[in-house]
């Protein structure tokens, strides 16, 4: 059974590096956006189990999405990948409710051993 | 004391027969032969290792500097700034840089170039490298580069420069300012002036027959007038005044924060100066004057170059009425 | 479009790793400077040589800027300029850590801009496998249109330029200053060669 995943980052390059490292039996049901904004409208819409978000982007960025999570109440596990990796960063993320801060560039062992760690495989 | 790891890959690829000691070898002798300083400290910053250019220069036992403190070693260093920035190399894992430009030498090392300078010291391009190793902390290389030609041959360069800069300013001949940097002068202090509504005048001051004079005595004599006369009116000048050589026998003084009556009673000491200075030429007294014309900026002077005109009419009509005489460019409008 | 000019995968691609770089540059920095980095995405413009020109020529107030040679393997090479205007440099040297009466103005500047360049160059070459040399930074002589000339007086012809508007706040302060990457032709050449291989590896 796998979840219902969403990547949300402004890059190309960055999501898919992200897909490439999901379990192969995710990678099925993988839905992507290239914004805060477009991430926030697929979350209302749609039920995401799994979001893996960067945290530097245009418009609505990474620390948006996580409040609008918390506003919306979705029940959904986010991991935030990123490469702005200060501890500061690190701690406002987690005290915003997600999972697991990830660094860039993701690496599929890394990721996979978060994800076995938050019960998610 | 060279990083082998670059040589020995170098190794592999060119197929080359040297073995990891004949590297070792070649190593160790640049880096004994190099004119460079070399030093490697630990983390504390110790020394750990020196190369022959600085056993030779510093005129220090090796017994007595490997292990010591790089400060002890070198008590000139400015302890606090360079522990600094060897905290620097170690943490950020990054080269670091020290030119000469800012520092003259951070080491006091004698330098060996056969020109004289005016450093006893050797001037000084360093380099802070951060060396990994096998060995679990991290090491500092320190290069030390004598630059002090390129330092000496710098400071000559300068100079000549600022001596260009100055010919190009000044009047050959004179020695007073040529007529294009008096002319920038003027548009400098007409704004200034103008921004601080302070007064300005000018003076305008003509040989009179000069053409004469060359004509009976000789271009030599002329020209022994024209600097005669330039050092002359220099000696009556304030620092701030600008006095510059407009044209042959003609030149031009420019006056800030002096308004007609200043300007008017300056003229006059001029003219009557010149009048009665005791010129000679080959034994022979020589007598010269100039008629002077003078102008003060007003409100409704438009430009620099309007002023100019002023000064100039004025300095007409001192020719016109007679010579060897001061005329304002008030009285004219007046007149 | 020429040679030159990157694919929208390779921007994109480079875009990422440059990010990458930026965001542990100033980790490291905020560990070495002992305070809080916070940094704005930096952002990316790669232009050619004729655009640049006007993009410096229009910067106002530009009071210096600094010069370092960078070089690595795969003839990936250039010329970092760094450039401050006069309202961010007046305290660098307590960013430093050093005390104003240690070193110049031009010395901060100068440290400033090597700390900041072979940081983050150096984060970015271990990215593509990389590694990086690099010249002493300079402090170029009177900035007054002395950047366009210093540019045509360059040691090579640099047919691309990468603009990265880097934003440093610093705890209680920010200062802000202009990464300007100059890249010539081989190099270009070099690095899609290198963004090509990381996108093929997707």
């Amino acid at each position: 059974m796998s979840p219902s995943v969403l990547i949300c980052d402004d890059s190309n390059m960055a999501r898919k590096q992200v897909l490439r490292s999901l379990p192969e039996q995710w990678k099925t049901s993988v839905q992507t956006a290239s914004n805060g904004a477009e991430a926030l409208t697929i979350l209302r819409d749609n039920s995401i189990e799994v979001l893996f978000l960067d945290l530097t982007m245009p418009g609505i960025d990474g620390i948006g999405v996580l409040q609008g999570i918390n506003k919306l109440n979705l029940n959904c596990s986010v991991f935030v990948i990123s490469a702005d990796i200060q501890p500061e960063m690190q701690a406002k993320v987690k005290a915003l409710g997600a999972k697991e801060f990830i660094r860039k560039p993701v690496k599929a062992d890394v990721l996979i051993n978060h994800l076995q760690q938050h019960g998610l495989l | 004391m060279f990083d082998i790891n670059a040589m020995t890959s170098l190794k592999n690829t060119s197929k080359s027969a040297l073995t990891e000691p004949v590297i070792k070898q070649i190593n160790i002798q640049i880096a004994n032969q190099i004119n460079t300083g070399v030093l490697v400290l630990d983390a504390e910053f110790n020394i750990v290792l020196w190369n022959r250019f600085l056993q030779i220069h510093t005129d220090k036992d090796a017994a007595n500097i490997i292990g010591q403190s790089i400060f002890i070693a070198f008590p000139e260093l400015p302890e606090r700034w360079l522990s600094r920035k060897l905290s620097a190399v170690l943490q950020l894992n990054t080269p670091s840089f020290c030119s000469w430009q800012q520092r003259h030498h951070l080491f006091e090392l004698p330098h060996t170039r056969p020109i004289t300078t005016d450093s006893e010291f050797m001037a000084q391009n360093c380099t802070f490298l951060p060396i990994e190793t096998e060995c679990k902390h991290k090491h500092i290389c320190i290069l030390i580069e004598d630059v002090t030609d390129v330092c000496h041959y710098q400071g000559q360069l300068q100079k000549t420069l600022e001596e260009l800069a100055q010919m190009s300013r000044i009047d050959g001949l004179t020695q007073i300012y040529n007529r294009r940097h008096w002319q920038e002068s003027l548009v400098q202090e007409y704004a200034k002036s103008r921004r601080h509504t302070k007064n300005l005048s000018l003076i305008m001051l003509d040989l009179d027959l000069f053409k004469l004079l060359n004509d009976n005595y000789g271009h030599q004599c002329g020209d022994m007038v024209l600097i005669e006369i330039s050092a002359l009116i220099s000696s009556l000048l304030r620092v701030e005044d600008i006095f510059g050589r407009y044209g042959g026998e003609e030149f031009a003084i420019i006056l800030p924060e002096t308004n007609l009556t200043g300007a008017m009673e300056l003229a006059q000491r001029i003219c009557h100066s010149i009048a009665t200075a005791q010129l000679k030429y080959n034994g022979q007294a020589i007598k010269v004057t100039v008629s002077l014309g003078v102008a003060q900026l007003s409100e409704q002077t438009s430009s620099y170059e309007e002023l100019i005109t002023h000064a100039d009419l004025a300095l007409y009509q001192a020719k016109s009425q007679g010579r060897n005489q001061v005329c304002s460019a008030t009285n004219m409008a007046t007149n | 479009m020429s040679e030159f000019h990157l694919t929208e995968d390779q921007q994109d691609c480079l875009q990422e790793i440059i990010n990458i770089a930026m965001g542990q540059a100033s980790d490291q920095l905020a560990r070495y400077l002992d305070t809080f980095v916070y940094l704005k995405v930096p952002s990316i413009e790669s232009i050619g040589a004729k655009d640049l020109l006007q993009t410096l020529s229009q910067q106002k107030n530009t009071m210096a800027v600094v010069s370092q040679g960078f070089f690595g393997y795969e003839g990936i090479r250039g010329e970092a300029l760094l450039s401050y205007q006069e309202e961010d440099s007046g305290r660098i040297a307590d960013l430093l850590g050093y005390e104003p009466d240690e070193l110049s103005k031009d010395e901060q500047l100068i440290d400033i801009s090597s700390i900041l360049t072979t940081t983050f160059l150096n984060v970015f070459a271990r990215q593509i496998d990389n590694q990086m040399s690099y010249n002493a930074p300079k402090l170029l002589p009177s900035v007054q249109n002395s950047l366009s000339e210093h540019l045509q007086e360059m040691t090579f012809n640099w047919d691309l330029a990468l603009k990265v508007n880097i934003s440093y706040q610093v705890t209680d302060y920010s200062f802000n200053c202009n990464m300007i990457l100059l890249i010539p032709e081989t190099a270009i050449v070099n690095i899609k060669h290198v963004l090509d291989r990381i996108l093929a590896e997707f």
